[in-house]
């Protein structure tokens, strides 16, 4: 109620107000492709949004390659000095431990593109 | 144009990152946008490269939109802020150019215009502060009630309703408005 009586009185406007209303309006501007513009300018900036992600996953994964691959070489060096008992010894407990990895692997990275789709 | 109209316009920009929807806004209030940044900083170009930014702000927080008053509420108030960052950083630009002992002659360059383009409301704008001239500017031009302008400036009801008195009143101190009617 006080509210509506607030908004009331803010409505009843004297003649300074009207004159100031009609000294303060302006012609309408025209749009002159500025909405056409901006909508250009906001889809470019998610496409350049979109790209970024992946381009750094490729430049990033092009540059831990090499580094990557000789901590494998060394990871395979080190294997050697695995007693063998011990990996036979697990390999015979689960017998598709490679395939779990390699599945394992997928699923993260399915998962990670997925969200990056949905992104 | 309704408030409901622009509410929906708002989800589907807001859900599904539907920027044809938000082209639809951008094409409804640009004027009024337009408008308000070239009352406030006296320079079309400058108006028109705020506008933009603007509306390139308002896509970005679109989410923090909630429904509670008009749209147009809340785009002048990321016009008002995008205005007064502007404003900050030619401040600081002029600031830098002073200290390294150039003269920071840009903004009073970009501002003022040439005598024959000044109108009875430009003069009427110069006598305000910034502050009074934007909510005068929100209040009698753009017809925001004093609720939307108090949430657009971050001011309490009070203050904006003292900001407008005083406008006023400087107005009428300085010129005889009734003298500028057809101004």
């Amino acid at each position: 109620m006080i509210s509506k009586i607030i908004n009331m009185a803010e409505r009843i406007k004297d003649a300074e107000d009207r004159l100031l209303e009609s000294l303060f309006e302006s012609a309408p501007v025209v749009d002159d492709g500025f909405s056409v513009n901006i909508v250009r300018k906001i889809n470019r900036r998610l496409w350049v949004r979109r790209l970024t992600l992946p381009t750094a996953a490729l430049i990033g994964g092009a540059i831990a390659f090499k580094p990557l691959a000789g901590l494998t070489a060394a990871l395979s060096n080190l294997s050697v000095l695995i007693p063998q008992d011990l990996i036979s010894g697990a390999a015979s407990s689960i017998p598709q431990l490679q395939t779990v990895v390699l599945g394992a692997i997928l699923l993260a990275v399915g998962l990670f593109s997925v969200r990056m789709l949905e992104e | 144009m309704t408030a409901s109209e622009d509410r929906d316009l708002v989800a589907r920009a807001v859900s599904g990152q539907d920027t044809a929807a938000f082209g639809e806004l951008v094409r409804r209030h640009q004027s009024h946008v337009r408008n308000f940044l070239r009352k406030l900083a006296g320079d079309y170009t400058l108006a028109d490269d705020l506008a933009q930014d603007c509306f390139m702000h308002a896509w970005d927080k679109l989410q923090t939109y909630s429904g509670r008053g008009s749209f147009i509420g809340w785009l002048l108030k990321v016009a008002y802020t995008t205005f007064l960052q502007s404003k900050r950083k030619s401040k600081r630009y002029a600031e830098i150019l002073e200290s390294a002992g150039r003269v920071a002659d840009q903004e009073s360059r970009s501002t003022v215009l040439p005598v024959d383009e000044i109108t009875d409301l430009d003069k009427f704008l110069s006598v305000l502060t910034e502050e009074e001239r934007a909510i005068m500017v929100m209040s009698y031009a753009c017809g925001l009630s004093h609720r939307e302008i108090g949430d657009a400036t971050d001011m309490p009801i009070g203050t904006v309703k003292s900001v407008i008195f005083r406008g006023k009143e400087k107005i009428r101190n300085s010129f005889d408005i009734k003298d500028h009617q057809h101004g």
